[in-house]
């Protein structure tokens, strides 16, 4: 009976977990169907989001930018400033980090670009343990006082439903940008087939470095988010998230970004509950264990259908 | 004087653990060098190599223990035996649901694979022991040796000081010649089977897997054998790793830096050839310890240096891949789509 | 004066050689047929002349301009369409994003041309938001023509378009393919289904083993008793 009358909490804090799951799916999966490699790199550009984040808001404060307070939120607006700026630094970043090497390398198979961007991954984490050290760093300015939510016993904090809005505004912006705009209509046939793109005269250059923008930013994102979830960050971060990442876009079906924010939700609720049952220390195989068995029975994913 | 023996002593040292990562590098030549399977996983069977090693040769478990298992006290070869066993039985009960996968897949569950292992070990205590891992692992015929020379120079007090230095870590030579004895000879079994009928069908099914399977071959069964061979290869050494370091914990095995190490090793050295292997795990070592040193001369904290150690290993990793992607020893062939 | 060249090219995949020096002719307005055995090299012809294989030897000309080894997109630019033979639509993407992106390189209003496409195929104007995936294969191969069409070409290249279509289908598409030609777009056809194709060329070129064979008008060639025998099947 007591774990029955965890489930509640637990679900929100799958909904929660499982939201920032869902950014770094969606990019995980544009840049497997665009470029054709699953990127190994992509959780340690998440840590180096929330980290530059972290740096440039420390910067601000140094540099007496007021830090307007934002309600019941943990943090304030200089930090919201440090946040968006370094979404766009790592959009940089990652768009030059495929200029010097993924493009070069193109031309070799996938898996050839896989260990490529295993190099690069630990690069990048060994580079913010430099600057940063391997402590934890807090993230986030004042304790928060959660909301209790009378009837169905759930506590939650401001914060969470920061995250969780967040998430549905990118999503619907992202969506919007694939179906609407010329642009995002070229991803998608270049995600379908990538010589007929070059055929009809499509940029396909343009399109991946759209794809990396995007894919960057949503990764400095949901590391962002990260930070303010888990109340403190370090450089490996990323990493620990990047097997349920790839759990969930496996679930949902590699390649689809609507079914990466369905596999990320699912994986996200799952690890969450799981705890009521099995101990924590296996947390992380859970993400591990769903993604094998999708393997094995339809291991196209839930809303897969190509290859 | 003594910095000569200091640096004898450090080059036994690093050539023992280069020898290691050579029979790690070995195995993972036969995985994917020959056969194109991409494990990301290297770091579990090389844990559960050392792990098995040690239940099998260490002392029984002690009332401090948390584990009730193993410590059968048996000799160093059972033991590489045991290591090379266990990582066969769990590669090929990892390979049958995982093979037929594509590239992609197959890498991401190598490292689901890899970190459950190490989850494994680290909670099972009653196995394992846990983070307290296990202890006092016999080095081979360390007793004797070891002994031997203590009895030799305390009965010779009188011999000059460099010779009491020399000889001191003289065990350390013994397993050195152990080390590249078994590297040799697995050196030799493992170039036997890839020049032969056998490794022939490995290096086509690397090219081009779906032309071998129409030629009527059944390539999961060459792939489960690849898989199951290399992984017994890397137990041995991670035994190997548990008789010379005779303590091992879950921390002893930081999943993706072995892992990573030993496959900058394989590429810089040349996949699909042997002596590459070897070459290349000697060198990267060389490298992964010369940065060692150097960054001592700057003023970097141990953890900073550590990072930058990384940093350079990475960075090492894409010059070969855009520069010399096959290697230093294979033949300078434009390198094929796979490498 | 002719709108499209080759003359004598080379060209293969790697180390492979398959067209060992083939030469054609395209006149403004023509229709043009290439048959030939499997193997013959005739796909591998129009990837070339498209750009998607970069010949060794020889040289292509189109409306007075040289061609050979230009990139696909900078083709496309010049007034070439090619279709495929195969996965020449963008699935997950409805009919009219489809013909869209035929348009992609236009910053201009391209409904003019969208409105021709839809008048030459009109079964395609009312399934206009389906997903081409989700469609049979006659349909879809009319949305892969008319994506190629988008751009106004002068000349169209279709790599055996009514290759896996029934009969009737089959029909129907070299019809259209008369009805595009009557608007003065010029037609180079690689096709399996020779007879057919013929039919409807002004001229045709028979190629084998990576070779120039027969040359003639399309009639002759249906006429032509050794083309008959070894090429159309009896």
């Amino acid at each position: 009976m007591d774990i029955l009358s965890r489930i509640p909490q637990l679900l929100v804090y799958g909904v929660i977990s499982g939201s920032i799951l869902s950014l770094g799916g969606i990019g995980v999966s544009l840049t497997y169907s665009i470029l054709g490699f699953s990127n190994f790199a992509y959780g340690d550009v998440m840590a180096l989001g929330a980290y530059i984040a972290l740096g440039l808001f420390t910067l601000f404060v140094s540099w007496s930018i007021p830090n307007i307070p934002l309600g019941p939120l943990s943090f304030g607006f200089g930090f919201i400033l440090a946040a968006i700026f370094a979404i766009g630094l790592t959009a940089v970043a990652v768009v030059l980090i495929d200029r010097i090497l993924f493009k070069r390398l193109r031309h070799y198979s996938s898996v050839i670009l896989m260990m490529s961007s295993i190099g690069v991954a630990l690069a990048l984490r060994n580079i913010l343990q430099f600057f940063w050290g391997p402590q934890p760093h807090y993230y986030i300015e004042r304790i928060q006082i959660a909301t209790v939510i009378p009837g169905l016993g759930i506590r939650i904090k401001p914060d969470q439903v920061f995250i969780v809005l967040v998430t549905i505004v990118l999503v619907v912006l992202v969506h919007a940008f694939l179906k609407y705009t010329k642009m995002g209509k070229a991803m998608r046939a270049t995600a379908d087939n990538n010589a007929l793109a070059r055929v009809t005269g499509i940029n396909t250059n343009r399109v991946i470095v759209w794809t990396w923008v995007i894919g960057g930013a949503l990764a400095a994102t949901a590391g962002i988010l990260a930070g303010i979830e888990n109340k403190f960050i370090t450089p490996e971060l990323g990493w620990q998230m990047l097997l349920s990442i790839f759990a969930a876009v496996v679930l949902g079906g590699i390649g689809n970004p609507y079914g990466a924010i369905v596999g990320g939700m699912v994986i996200g609720i799952a690890e969450e509950v799981s705890t009521a049952f099995i101990p924590t220390g296996y947390k992380p195989a859970v993400a591990f264990i769903i993604m094998i068995l999708m393997l094995l029975v339809k291991p196209t994913g839930l809303l897969g259908k190509r290859r | 004087m003594d910095t000569l023996i200091g640096i004898i002593n450090y080059v036994v040292f690093f050539a023992i653990t280069a020898g290691t990562y050579g029979v790690l590098a070995l195995g993972l030549n036969i995985q994917w060098g020959y056969t194109g399977l991409f494990n990301i996983g290297i770091a579990g069977f090389y844990a559960v190599g050392a792990y098995a090693a040690a239940l099998v040769s260490g002392p029984p478990p002690s009332v401090w223990d948390g584990r009730i298992c193993g410590g059968f006290e048996l000799p160093f070869i059972v033991g590489l035996l045991a290591a090379a066993i266990v990582c066969g039985i769990i590669a090929f009960l990892i390979g049958i649901p995982t093979l037929r996968l594509r590239s992609d897949y197959l890498a991401i569950a190598t490292i689901g694979i890899a970190e459950t292992i190490r989850l494994v070990l680290k909670n099972e205590s009653w196995l394992t022991n846990g983070v307290w891992g296990l202890q006092q692992i016999p080095s081979p015929f360390y007793d004797p040796i070891h002994g031997g020379i203590r009895e030799f120079l305390s009965n010779n007090p009188d011999l000059p000081g460099w010779i009491h230095g020399l000889f001191s870590k003289a065990y350390n030579w013994f397993y050195l010649f152990l080390v590249l004895a078994i590297l040799f000879v697995l050196y030799l079994i493992v170039e036997r089977l890839v020049h032969s009928p056998w490794g022939r069908v490995l290096k086509a099914i690397r090219e081009d897997e779906d032309a071998v399977a129409m030629s009527g071959k059944n390539t999961f069964s060459f792939k489960l054998q690849a898989l199951v061979l290399g992984a017994m290869i890397m137990g041995i050494g991670g035994g190997l790793y548990a008789y010379y370091a005779r303590f091992i914990s879950p921390a002893s095995f930081k999943p993706l830096y072995g892992t990573f190490l030993v496959w900058v090793m394989l590429i810089l050295g040349g996949s699909g050839n042997n002596r590459g292997a070897i070459l290349g795990s000697f060198v990267v070592w060389g490298i992964w310890a010369g940065t060692d040193f150097l960054t001592g001369y700057f003023p970097f904290s141990a953890t900073q240096a550590a990072s930058l150690r990384v940093i350079i290993i990475g960075v090492l990793l894409e010059v070969i891949l855009l520069w010399r992607p096959q290697g230093l020893l294979q033949r300078e062939r434009k390198p094929s789509k796979t490498l | 004066m002719s709108l499209l060249t080759v003359n004598a090219v080379t060209s293969g995949y790697g180390d492979m050689e398959i067209l060992h020096g083939v030469s054609i002719e395209v006149g403004a307005g023509e229709i043009i047929t290439v048959i030939g055995p499997n193997g013959a090299g005739k796909s591998t012809l129009m990837k070339t002349i498209f750009g998607l294989l970069t010949p060794t030897a020889g040289q292509i000309t189109f409306a007075e301009e040289e061609i050979t080894g230009l990139s696909p997109n900078l083709v496309v630019r010049r007034g070439m369409g090619y279709v495929p033979q195969v996965e020449n639509i963008f699935p997950s993407l409805t009919v009219h994003e489809n013909l869209e992106m035929g348009a992609f390189i236009l910053t201009d209003d391209f409904s003019g041309q969208l409105e021709e496409i839809y008048e030459l195929f009109p079964i395609l104007k009312d399934r206009r938001k389906q997903r081409v995936g989700k469609m049979s294969g006659g349909e879809r191969q009319m949305v892969a023509m008319g994506r190629a069409l988008m751009l106004d070409p002068k000349l169209l290249m279709l790599d055996e378009p009514s290759a896996a279509l029934a009969p009737n289908l089959a029909a129907m598409i070299f019809e259209r393919i008369v009805a595009i030609n009557a608007s003065g777009v010029a037609i180079l056809i690689v096709e399996q289904n020779a007879k057919e194709s013929l039919k409807l060329s002004d001229r045709g070129y028979v190629l084998a083993s990576g070779r120039n064979r027969f040359e003639d008008t399309g009639e002759n060639l249906l006429a032509n008793e050794d083309v008959g025998q070894l090429y159309l099947g009896g």
